[in-house]
């Protein structure tokens, strides 16, 4: 399982972004990625804003749950109260077949299961807590990118954490 | 658009044929553009780079080169002023579709293909004296080539009644007409379980010898490789002009050119097979000449071998199709009045399904002053396209295949197909369609019907799991894999075809559902799938709204059965791709949310991974177009899909480009960057670093090779830099710099895999986020 995360602005610019692998079921915290997807993460992830700005306004959550699908790649959404999106690609190491009635709980194998949505959802909140204190940066201008390795430490404890 | 620019018969008219002329032109609209341009590309001076290929050759390309809507060429003509096709956006989202307002008028138009493709099959069987006459006029294939055209477009309109009584005229009818007892597909036996989709066939051994997929029908490979040829013959072409390709824009009314083509040879020769009765005939034109010296006798030898001779179709088709006697009269080597005689006492003897052809027996060349170049098939199948392609590739001295026929042949021929049609077919079909309503198909509706069902199911198959497949006494389903034709199923198949034929999508629909599950409890897993097929297919055709629920209810599981069981349960990878790339077309034309589960089927079909590199790169640019007919709402169009369709295109240009075909590269790859900067943001994808690198990574190969390819790159070059300068015009706007645009591939950002933005920094912004950074230690 990789995890590409993403956070995008209000004009389509990403401001953070962080590659890393799952940590539990003793995953080394490393993406496995091919050198293929590096780009098409990011396609992917800029694409799937076409469906985060119409469930957006569904209802009045800020976690909107795995929003969109592109073959193997599952992307789940946060979005902030400053119209800032925090974007999860996960992909699982194996091909997940839609039909599958045996549900695994390992939040690896089912991308879409009640487990794996929990577990984002932490992850989302403890970045999103993170997020609000980094950009409370009296230098901090809307849209701009954050480079803070703090920044960047927390997310990566936080994915070690819960993904 | 004016259609008088399509209308002079040769091409070459007044249309601008200096490359001058053609560069100025490339502001204008794609479709002009071709048209203004091809007519320079046969004219002997401009041929020096060209591929091997002949000139003469080109009249096979024509249907890729010319615009879809120029078929100047029909036999019939075009109706002067054409409707233009309902906009996508012009129609409320989840609209039905408007059949009766010409919605499907356009001829690439992939629901036009649908109600094309799906129509009467008439079958030519003809006497050795006929077939004698046609060599001598030209038609080496017999009276089948040259009725053919004809058979595309029934001239005038054709008036239908419904299962309900109710009349409908149809302006574009056609039936195709085919030889008779060629396609047969023969089923295989059934076996338990499972089979994998690369297990050999057991029968037409003789036939799979060179290629394995023969005696299946259509292959996927040959539709490919009739594209391919097309498109590297535009590549060829293109190359030895001073034409620019770059303004090919995205058309969401237009499918391009290749794409229709694919379809259309995806559709076109449906073979002869048990589980789907479209291409089994619904009449058989038995023909003889006025030189048989025993007219009568012959008729019946024809009608015999057609019915019980060993040329008679195999027990699974209904034998009891139309018989329609024709002869034909050669008007300069035999007496009229004679022929008139013996065509009395062939009314007399054989019934009135009878007509008199009077043709000519000389052969017409271009130079004769009433000829008429008869067009080539539309609706050939691609096995045999693409036999003729290799032959003019093969052979030096290739001459052109357009074959001319005089006027008057052209008018008899119409007047003759036209009968049949609304005479003698139509009629039969309307009749057959009643009477197995009637007799068949209403005893299985309504509770009575369902209680028939229930005692088949539950009464004679009590444990239908172990029995072996075709010995449980219930089902019809034959153990050679199929039902024979007198089987109840079989003609509620039948029927259902002929109402979906005749355009009575209603009946049909309901027909093919009870179908469904007749097939579903009897494990005839290639007819559930095909019968799935069409239910899905004429719900969708419907002219009616379908809410999101009932969408995903009936029409979802209806592929999902469809596709599951070609694929998986019959390795029947050309069901399966010709039922989602149809129900992937007809999703799309209903817009709104429909357009999602469009796209979905497109994926799908991507992944089943059944296509070769051609269609994979078509479906991609599709389903471009695809989301792209999304529209969003109010000022930023929110819930638009435009990012996607923009994403989409760019996978289009590199699936293009790693083919060589970089036509069609530059085509998706200007697409990609257009919808990119034309969202909201004005930053496109350029913000995020690798992909706006592959982006311009895919342009620099473009140039490359375009440049090498050209020989006048003047157009290419300045196409080129008006696109970078527009993209840093946007930059600049916004007041960023970004270095990618010199910097070229992901070189920049290679080594630092963490925080691949701080490639970028702009000296301002470090200063600034390095006190930034400050802050937050």
């Amino acid at each position: 399982m990789s995890y590409y995360f993403a956070i995008v602005g209000t004009q389509d610019n990403p401001l953070f972004e962080y590659e890393f692998g799952t940590s539990k079921q003793g995953g080394d915290g490393l993406p496995h990625f091919s050198e293929q997807a590096r780009h098409m993460n990011q396609f992917i992830v800029h694409s799937s804003l076409d469906i985060v700005e119409e469930v957006q306004w569904g209802g009045g959550q800020m976690y909107l749950k795995c929003v969109d699908k592109f073959f193997n790649n599952y992307v789940s959404c946060f979005i902030t109260g400053g119209n800032v999106k925090f974007l999860l690609l996960h992909q699982p190491t194996m091909p997940v077949s839609t039909t599958s009635t045996r549900s695994s709980t390992s939040i690896g194998a089912n991308p879409t299961s009640p487990q794996t949505e929990e577990a984002i959802k932490n992850f989302m909140l403890e970045v999103y807590e993170n997020w609000v204190k980094a950009i409370m940066s009296p230098f901090y201008r809307v849209n701009m990118e954050v480079r803070s390795p703090v920044f960047r430490q927390r997310v990566a404890a936080a994915g070690r954490k819960y993904l | 658009m004016p259609p008088s620019d399509y209308d002079s018969q040769d091409g070459s008219g007044s249309l601008p044929a200096s490359p001058v002329a053609a560069s100025i032109s490339r502001v204008q609209k794609a479709r002009h553009t071709l048209n203004d341009v091809s007519p320079s590309l046969f004219r002997s001076e401009f041929s020096l780079p060209y591929r091997r290929s002949h000139p003469s050759a080109a009249s096979l390309y024509a249907s890729t080169l010319s615009p879809p809507a120029s078929r100047s060429q029909s036999p019939v003509g075009r109706p002067p002023s054409r409707i233009a096709a309902g906009s996508i956006f012009g129609a409320a989202p989840n609209n039905g579709l408007a059949l009766a307002s010409g919605a499907g008028d356009t001829p690439g138009d992939p629901l036009n293909l649908i109600l094309r493709a799906f129509v009467p099959h008439v079958a030519v069987y003809t006497s050795e004296d006929t077939d004698i006459l046609l060599k001598e006029k030209g038609f080496n294939r017999g009276l089948w080539e040259l009725l053919r055209p004809f058979g595309e477009r029934v001239q005038g309109k054709v008036i239908i009644r419904d299962s309900n009584g109710s009349s409908r005229t149809y302006e574009d009818y056609s039936i195709h007409f085919v030889r008779f007892g060629e396609g047969i597909v023969h089923p295989e036996p059934v076996t338990a379980g499972l089979r994998p989709a690369s297990t050999p066939r057991t029968n037409g051994a003789s036939e799979k010898s060179s290629d394995p997929r023969r005696g299946q029908g259509i292959a996927i490979s040959d539709v490919e490789a009739v594209v391919d040829r097309h498109l590297s013959y535009a590549e060829g072409s293109f190359f030895s002009l001073a034409h620019s390709p770059a303004n090919n824009g995205l058309d969401i009314d237009v499918p391009s050119p290749y794409y229709a083509l694919y379809l259309r040879r995806l559709l076109s020769g449906l073979p002869l097979a048990p589980h789907e009765t479209f291409a089994h005939p619904v009449a058989c034109v038995i023909a003889i000449s006025s030189r048989n010296p025993t007219p009568i006798e012959t008729l019946r030898r024809l009608y015999t071998e057609s019915s019980t001779g060993d040329r008679r179709l195999p027990n699974w088709v209904d034998a009891e199709f139309l018989r329609y006697y024709v002869l034909v009269h050669e008007e300069e080597r035999d007496d009229i009045t004679r022929s008139m005689s013996l065509f009395d006492q062939m009314k007399r003897s054989l019934g009135l399904h009878c007509h008199l052809l009077r043709i000519r027996g000389t052969q017409s060349v271009a130079t004769d002053d009433d000829s008429i170049p008869l067009p080539r098939s539309e609706w050939m199948s691609a096995a045999e396209e693409l036999a003729d392609l290799r032959r003019s590739e093969d052979q030096e001295d290739f001459e052109d295949p357009t074959r001319y026929i005089f006027e008057s042949d052209a008018t008899a021929i119409r007047t003759f197909i036209r009968e049949m049609v609304t005479q003698s077919i139509i009629p039969t079909m309307e009749r057959h369609v009643s009477v197995w309503n009637d007799q068949v198909a209403s005893r299985r509706r309504g509770l009575a019907g369902r209680f028939v069902g229930l005692t088949k199911r539950w009464g004679f198959g009590s444990n239908p799991r172990s029995s072996v497949l075709g010995q449980s006494s219930g089902s019809n389903y034959d153990s050679l894999g199929f039902y024979r034709q007198d089987a109840a199923e079989a003609i509620m198949r039948k029927l259902a075809d002929y109402a979906f034929m005749l355009r009575d999508w209603k009946l049909a629909h309901s027909t093919y559902e009870l179908l469904r599950t007749d097939f579903n409890n009897d494990k005839a897993w290639k007819y559930h799938a095909a019968a799935s097929e069409m239910s899905a297919i004429s719900l969708l055709i419907m002219p009616q709204n379908l809410s999101a629920r009932s969408r995903a209810e009936t029409i979802d599981t209806a592929f999902e059965a469809a596709f599951y069981s070609y694929i998986t349960r019959c390795g029947a990878p050309y069901g399966a791709l010709r039922c989602l790339a149809l129900g992937m077309e007809l999703l799309r034309l209903r817009g709104g949310s429909s357009v999602d589960s469009a796209a979905k089927w497109g994926i799908r079909l991507l992944e089943s991974k059944i296509l070769g590199p051609i269609g994979d790169a078509l479906i991609k640019e599709r389903l471009a177009v695809c989301y792209a007919s999304k529209q969003g709402m109010g000022t930023h169009l929110w819930g638009g899909r435009r990012r996607k369709s923009a994403l989409w295109s760019a996978l289009g240009a590199e699936a293009w480009v790693v083919q060589s075909k970089y036509i069609q590269a530059q085509r998706c790859l200007n697409e990609a960057r257009k919808t990119y900067s034309d969202l909201p943001s004005g930053n496109g994808i350029d913000k995020f670093n690798y992909a706006s690198a592959f982006l311009l990574g895919i342009g620099k190969q473009l140039n490359e090779n375009l440049e090498s390819g050209g020989r006048d790159d003047d157009a290419d070059s300045g196409d080129e830099s008006d696109v970078v300068d527009e993209e840093s015009e946007a930059l600049d706007m916004r007041g960023r710099r970004i270095s990618t645009l010199g910097v070229p591939g992901g070189a920049t950002g290679a080594g630092l895999e963490t925080a691949p933005l701080k490639a970028q920094l702009d000296a301002s912004e470090e200063q600034d986020t390095g006190e930034a950074k400050d802050d937050f230690g």
